[in-house]
């Protein structure tokens, strides 16, 4: 996917503060916010100064304010001719902050699930009445990969507003690329004008790209997963490998691309009641559990092999898409070190 | 340590090759300097795959659970707290003792890596437990750490170094220190106003992802069908919010009371960094002031006081 840059220039630490200052006082600001030691998330934020920005990626990634974790599609009250429907609220115009280029890329991968042929009217919604604000990295995390699934670290195309961080950091400023006409009103609306760059923009990330590139210590070459991925369908790999798979949902739920829901009805006792839509995880015992009994993913194994296979080759399959964008949050969280890395290498190496 | 690691492989391999076990569960090294994870090793040509090191986190006494109904015998490696969980699996009627072969490891308490890694300034380190400490090593550097400033948040309140049942004890026994407090935690949240503390766990629980990872890691949580999985009745909400996650941990703790070993994997496991051991210590220690009960599995057969029922009991009500 080519870039559109409708303009570029360079941005102070001090503009960047101005920029989200009117959505943060109208309380649109959706920013990572660093709630504990060791746990980053993109909470509302009325104050930029809460920002953090020393964060590698956050916890849990900034997919739900386009795919909530549980989110009321239907509300209903009354019964027989009396039943009336009542719609969810009309949603709000977000602003979304600090959004990392692996999560960028997610929502792509995202794209033609829920925007594809039969379009997610929710997702829609909330893709068209958010601006994202990407944030280019300034250092790979430990667990890193996504410059081997092509993504640079430092710029990409979903942002409406791109911002890259140059050197040295926040010092130097940020190179910041309007991407679409929600990022130039957000740009506008702010009165920060970018400051022309010394260099070419393209340049400038080219060489940002480059330097972050080299810093990654996780090199793994994913060419040719696919196909081993379906050779080794019925390798008893998988089941070696689910033993110590404790089938929580932490890998789905932090994924950026997992996507699975589940359609739950609550009523109350008055006959009032909502539609939820719920994320759901392959990993859980009673994922595509059918009216019959019958599981086709009758144990773990075939429900982490599921988890697996569709990042590494059913996506791709599919649509012509990665299915993981190394983001590294289900190798850094699992309890267990199920590490889709070192997956990748075993498969690969299965085949040889 | 590195003892305890040539003495696991010794005897694994003695075990498998003699037929006495099917499997043995226990410890390998992981994908990245920082981790290890749970390895079945099902040949004695394996054995060397097992290793024992202050990264060695995981109770694996929870895989027991899959594979007691199969016939033959698996082994598992158990530090001091995890030990207690099979006690309390035995209480719970949960495994029968012949269907385990217990390998107890005396630890004196493992390490956490981000500290470790703040050490080392860098992370392509390597760990062991010596009688000083721990050393930390990396290519070119080494540095001999204290161990009381290195360990892990849940061994500062360490009951059991050495395993409180087992079949075959690894190394020698560690000895072990005055109790601290397991319980200033809990004091201060019940220091709180009430106000202030729904304050404080409303906002933790708000952060729930219902991955429910806390009840898939437990040692005490071993129904075959768990009440939060079930559509129908739908005792507490499936739909993610911040009252439902609330009825979720509560009900948790208190299927797990009286059961709850203190082992620290659901704090461990975890991926927002809910304290949730907090909520069971408070009911450990509710068993403690009003029972003067050690902690569950402390001992096999032991009394369980929220688990008996006395015609002689002073409650009225009953």
């Amino acid at each position: 996917m080519s870039v559109t840059t409708l303009t570029a220039g360079v941005i102070s630490r001090e503009d960047l503060v101005r920029l989200l200052a009117g959505p943060a006082s109208e309380g649109r600001l959706m920013a990572p916010v660093r709630v504990a030691p060791e746990v980053v998330l993109f909470v509302p934020v009325r104050d930029p100064d809460a920002i953090t920005l020393d964060y590698v990626n956050s916890t849990v990634p900034p997919k739900e304010y386009l795919f909530p974790r549980a989110e009321k599609i239907l509300g209903w009250r009354g019964s027989g001719p009396q039943l009336e429907l009542i719609l969810p609220p009309e949603l709000q115009p977000l602003v979304l902050f600090g959004v990392r280029p692996c999560d960028l890329r997610a929502i792509t991968v995202l794209e033609p699930v829920f925007g594809g042929a039969y379009p997610d009217l929710y997702w829609r919604r909330r893709r068209e009445l958010t601006t994202i604000v990407g944030l280019g990295c300034t250092e790979p995390g430990p667990y890193c990969f996504c410059v081997a699934w092509g993504i640079s670290p430092v710029a990409a195309p979903e942002a409406d507003l791109m911002l890259t961080p140059l050197e040295p950091p926040a010092a130097g400023g940020y190179l910041v690329a309007v991407q679409s006409a929600k990022g130039e009103e957000l740009l506008r609306r702010s009165g920060v004008g970018p400051q022309a760059a010394g260099t070419e923009p393209a340049v400038l990330r080219e060489r940002r790209t480059a330097e972050l590139t080299a810093r990654f210590r996780r090199l793994i070459d994913p060419t040719g997963v696919e196909r081993a991925a379906e050779r080794l369908f019925e390798h008893s790999y998988w089941r070696e490998l689910a033993r110590r798979c404790l089938g929580c949902g932490i890998c789905t739920f932090l994924c950026p691309t997992c996507h699975c829901f589940n359609v739950i009805d609550r009523t109350a006792p008055d006959g009032s009641g909502g539609r939820y839509r719920c994320w759901d995880s392959c990993l859980f015992e009673r994922f595509t559990l059918q009216a019959s009994g019958h599981n086709p993913r009758p144990t773990r194994a075939e429900r982490l092999r599921n988890r697996l296979l569709h990042k590494l080759s059913y996506h791709r399959t599919r649509y012509g898409l990665e299915g993981c964008t190394g983001c590294g949050r289900c190798v850094a969280a699992c309890p267990v070190n199920i590490d889709i890395a070192e997956v990748v290498a075993d498969l690969k190496g299965l085949m040889t | 340590m590195k003892e305890i690691t040539l003495n696991l492989r010794a005897r694994a391999m003695e075990l498998l090759a003699g037929g006495r076990v099917d499997l043995v569960i226990g410890y390998g090294t992981g994908s990245l300097p920082e981790f290890v994870r749970p390895v079945f090793v099902d040949r004695p040509e394996r054995a060397g795959e097992l290793i024992f090191n202050p990264l060695c986190a995981q109770n694996l006494t929870k895989y027991v659970l899959d594979y007691r109904d199969r016939p033959g015998r698996v082994a598992v490696v158990v530090k001091g707290c995890d030990s207690r969980s099979i006690n309390q699996m035995m209480a719970d009627g949960q495994l029968d003792r012949e269907k385990v072969f217990l390998l107890g490891i005396n630890c004196p308490g493992l390490a956490d890596p981000s500290l470790l890694t703040g050490a080392a300034g860098r992370r392509d380190w390597q760990v062991e437990s010596v009688p000083e400490g721990f050393r930390l090593r990396w290519p070119g550097g080494e540095r001999l750490l204290p161990r009381d400033e290195f360990l892990m948040y849940r061994c500062r309140t360490c009951e059991h170094h050495n395993p409180v049942v087992y079949d075959e004890l690894l190394g020698d026994p560690v000895p072990q220190d005055e109790a601290p407090d397991r319980f200033a935690e809990v004091r201060r949240i019940e220091s709180l106003a009430p106000a202030e503390r729904a304050a404080y766990w409303d906002a933790l629980f708000a952060r729930c992802l219902r991955c429910y990872a806390c009840r898939n890691a437990c040692p005490a949580c071993t129904c075959r069908e768990c009440i939060f999985d079930r559509p129908e009745p739908e005792w507490v909400a499936r739909v993610v919010a911040p009252q439902s996650n609330l009825a979720y941990h509560l009900v948790r703790a208190m299927h797990v009371a009286g059961r709850c070993v203190d082992c620290g994997e659901c704090d461990r496991v975890c991926p927002v960094g809910i304290p949730l051991r907090e909520i069971n210590r408070k009911v450990l220690k509710e068993l403690a002031v009003l029972f003067g009960a050690p902690t569950p599995g402390t001992a096999y057969p032991a009394p369980e006081p929220l688990a008996t029922f006395s015609v002689t009991d002073p409650e009225e009500w009953l």
